[in-house]
């Protein structure tokens, strides 16, 4: 059947046609953006934190009472952390990931000029105590720690990720490269000593649009200023609980007597501190979920309902043609395909909506261009409902027998 | 008329039991989703301290001896934004409090410390503490329940005076009358003098620096802040520092040098404001040390509403989801409106009949509209319990203002006017098209 005899029933009958375009196109709008939004909730749960992470304990909240650390009193909880039945390294420094007591954000400029934001984790053997993999280049050498602020002018060393040295330097090499501060870009800046695949950043937020890896590691010595202290301890995957009591104990016996009145040190598994971090994150999933369940629950009740009723209607239409020699397949045809010219139409004023949504919520809030992908994404979710909804009505229309067409109605 | 029309409405609904509740379900459903974000936007955005916050004005002078915040790439590279809560030097404060030009006028800081009772028996760590001036309990309208506040000589002569709430009252010393007890902060006892009943504006906006809502309550020690000094505490938040103030991280903010106090003040008229105002400007304007850096004199007089705007106090992802749960709604109404036209049009025949038995256009219109209404306030009853379960979802996701979504009067007789108007709204388009039916035509198709 010819597309001009499906717009000339439809316009004869415009209302229900009318209802079903609107009722897609909005679907389609709210449902580019909430698969929009989600991905964006998403991202930073999918990005690979880089390290051990099932064997990782970290340890936080060590205040001490008189405001500093001690340097003897830091390698003294290194010792005895080294100590604990099941651990395999440690590492202390003054910023961790999934550590939210200190975020370091640093900035870097390569050699082409392009500037990015980095989230910086310092201090002691952090390479080895964090399980990170090194896919190029080395880790920092024992000369190479110094307090922080201690550099002045010298070249700091720094270990980044693989997405970070794509970012600065292209295809080039990025080994053994220097990388200027773009506050001070003049000064010593930094160089690139080893290359890590993976290190997720601590400012979650920001792990969005391919900056998850946006990070690297610097050596720095610890003690002696004001700056907190963390502990980084990988164990035996075999005494994971064991090791994680002893922990505890260690640091308890270490640093109790000294941590300033009411405070707690604590320590915990790195997956359950990302759990922890992420729990918001999952409830707005959950609250997306639910809403794009809803749209697709309330577009295929409307469909089949305002089908349903139509297809009754034309009940002896569809006998009329049925005696003149339609088959049953050419009534099925006939209302799909009509589904789907009005689906369609629905679909484009829903992408031009989409688009013109995101850009209104662009305007008031801080969230990035939808691109371009979600558009077909969202218009073959609903092209698929339309069809699913329509399904039944038309089967139904296809049973209508020949003899309808005799019958007064 | 009426009458009749509204028994047709019943009887309508009950004849496609399927549908009818099939139609209510979408309504509910699109009403409890948007009331639920409503609801929180409505308690996030309500006016902190009614009655008061209108004559409530921050002002601001910016006298630090620094270059314009420059060297803030990195930050900005990492989206972070620098945060400005207008906060002065302590120097300013004592001479803009001194001048005394507005109604009334007070400096607050938040600071952190352990609050331990006077025997040393019971203690809280790391506690918000209020510093400020006798002047606040009055201005911001604190409620006392036993005692006094402290006095502007008190305030004067540096006197170790404190007024806390009850709950810490409770904690401390085991029951709410905490008159004539002592707290020790850091090495101070500090004589209490009064206790009120606990005060957390929802955002409290005087202070945004620790967060703006808090679940938990917010300050529960309120002191001179002369003689929080004296004892040692600082402000936890700076907005910046002179120059010569050389700040590493977690150095403790020097109040004297850095810009840590916010300046409360209380005009009551327009004449008021602006004859603060131009004091304000007049004052920043003698600070000649400014030249020095690039600076341009600037003071700044801002009211609590826009001061709660321009720092962006409701959340983002809160104004969002009432988009989306508005868009819902919308789409839900949408799918009502197909819904009730195909009922509607499905009983022409008998629509014909009625019409041609002599029933008025006005009439079959009224039946229509009135079911469709109906349908609305029934989904929207329904709604009710949906949304508080809504609300109850929300107050599980552990925000620090996640624990205010509560319903309150206003926002259920909103969800009624909602439910009506969206079923009124809806009904009109089928109600309508089913008046418009030929009476004749359906007579002779039946």
């Amino acid at each position: 059947m010819s597309l001009r005899i499906h717009v000339s029933i439809l316009r004869r009958q415009s209302l229900m046609p009318l209802l079903v375009l609107m009722q897609v196109a909005l679907a389609c709008a709210i449902l580019c953006n909430v698969l929009f939004l989600t991905w964006q909730q998403l991202k930073p749960m999918l990005a690979p934190s880089g390290v051990d992470s099932s064997n990782l304990i970290l340890v936080d909240r060590l205040d001490a009472s008189g405001g500093r650390w001690r340097a003897a009193e830091v390698r003294a909880g290194v010792q005895a952390l080294r100590e604990v039945p099941g651990v395999r390294a440690v590492g202390a420094a003054n910023s961790l990931p999934m550590v939210f007591g200190m975020i370091y954000a640093f900035g870097m400029q390569g050699p082409t000029g392009v500037k990015v934001g980095v989230n910086v984790y310092a201090g002691e053997g952090l390479v080895n105590a964090l399980g990170i993999p090194l896919v190029a280049g080395r880790d920092f050498l024992p000369g190479e720690y110094c307090g922080a602020g201690g550099y002045g002018s010298v070249v700091r060393p720094v270990i980044i990720t693989q997405a970070l040295a794509r970012k600065l330097f292209g295809k080039a090499d990025a080994m053994g490269q220097r990388v200027a501060d773009p506050e001070q870009p003049a000064g010593a800046g930094y160089r690139v000593v080893g290359i890590v695949r993976h290190l997720l950043r601590n400012q979650l937020d920001m792990a969005t649009q391919g900056r998850a890896d946006d990070t690297m590691l610097m050596p720095q010595c610890m003690g002696g200023t004001p700056m907190p202290l963390f502990y980084a301890v990988r164990v035996d995957p075999a005494m994971r609980e064991a090791a994680l009591r002893g922990v505890r104990k260690a640091i308890q016996r270490r640093f109790g007597a000294r941590l300033s009145a009411g405070t707690h040190a604590c320590a915990s598994f790195y997956d359950t501190r990302s759990s922890a971090a992420f729990k918001s994150r999952r409830a707005a999933l959950w609250l997306f979920a639910g809403v794009a369940l809803t749209v697709v629950a309330v577009t295929v009740i409307g469909i089949m309902g305002l089908t349903g009723f139509w297809v009754q209607k034309r009940t002896r239409q569809i006998g009329i043609r049925r005696a003149l020699g339609a088959r049953r397949a050419d009534i099925l045809r006939y209302f799909l395909a009509e589904n789907a010219l009005i689906v369609g139409i629905g679909i484009l004023l829903g992408m031009l909506l989409a688009y013109l949504g995101n850009h209104l919520l662009m305007r008031y809030y801080e969230l990035p261009r939808l691109p371009w992908s979600y558009l077909p994404l969202g218009a073959v979710i609903m092209l698929l409902l339309g069809q699913l909804a329509v399904l039944g009505p038309a089967l139904r229309a296809a049973e209508v027998p020949p003899v309808v067409a005799t019958r007064s109605a | 008329m009426l009458r009749y029309s509204f028994e047709l409405a019943v009887h309508g609904l009950r004849r496609f039991q399927k549908s009818t509740v099939l139609v209510v379900l979408t309504v509910a459903l699109g009403l409890a989703a948007s009331m639920t974000a409503l609801t929180l936007l409505h308690v996030l955005s309500a006016d902190p301290l009614p009655g008061r916050s209108q004559h409530l004005y921050l002002a601001w002078v910016d006298t630090v001896l620094a270059k314009p915040a420059g060297g803030l790439e990195d930050a900005s590279l990492n989206g972070i934004k620098r945060s400005n809560y207008h906060r002065i030097k302590l120097a300013d404060a004592q001479a803009l409090l001194t001048a005394h030009r507005a109604v009334r006028q007070t400096v607050v800081a938040d600071m952190v410390a352990d609050e331990v009772s006077g025997d040393g028996k019971h203690a809280q760590s790391q506690q918000l503490i209020l510093a400020t001036t006798s002047e606040f309990i009055p201005m911001f309208g604190v409620s006392l329940r036993y005692g006094r506040d402290w006095t502007s000589a008190e305030d004067a002569a540096r006197t170790p005076v404190v007024v806390i709430d009850t709950g810490l009252a409770q904690k401390l010393f085991g029951t709410a009358n905490a008159v004539g007890r002592s707290v020790r902060l850091r090495n101070t006892l500090f004589h209490v003098v009064g206790v009120i009943q606990p005060f957390a504006t929802q955002p409290r906006f005087y202070t945004l620096d620790m967060g703006a809502y808090s679940s938990d309550g917010g300050e529960n020690l309120y002191v001179p802040y002369a003689a929080a000094l004296d004892a040692g505490l600082v402000p936890a938040y700076s907005d910046g520092c002179d120059a010569s103030f050389k700040s590493l991280v977690y150095t403790p903010v020097d109040p004297a040098r850095c810009a840590s106090l916010g300046l409360w003040v209380q005009l009551d008229t327009l004449q008021q404001v602006s004859a603060y105002r131009s004091f304000l400007q007049g004052y920043v304007e003698q600070q000649m040390a400014l030249a020095g850096f690039g600076k341009k004199p600037h003071s700044e007089l801002t009211g609590v509403d826009d001061w709660l705007k321009q720092n962006d106090v409701v959340p983002d992802s809160v104004r969002l989801n009432v988009w989306l749960a508005g868009s819902l709604l919308l789409l839900c109404m949408l799918n009502v409106a197909g819904l009730l036209s195909a009922r509607f049009l499905h009983r022409s025949g008998e629509v014909g009949i009625r019409r041609a038995l002599g029933a008025p256009r006005r009439a079959v219109f009224l039946r229509h509209v009135l079911e469709s209404g109906l349908v609305c306030l029934i989904g929207g009853a329904l709604a009710l319990p949906v949304t508080l379960l809504g609300l109850w979802i929300l107050r599980q996701q552990g925000n620090a203002f996640s624990g205010l979504a509560q319903l309150d009067p206003a926002m259920f007789g909103a969800l009624f006017a909602l439910a009506l108007a969206a079923g009124l709204l809806v009904g009109l388009l089928p109600a309508w098209r089913v008046a418009r039916v030929d009476p004749g035509l359906c007579i002779k198709s039946e």
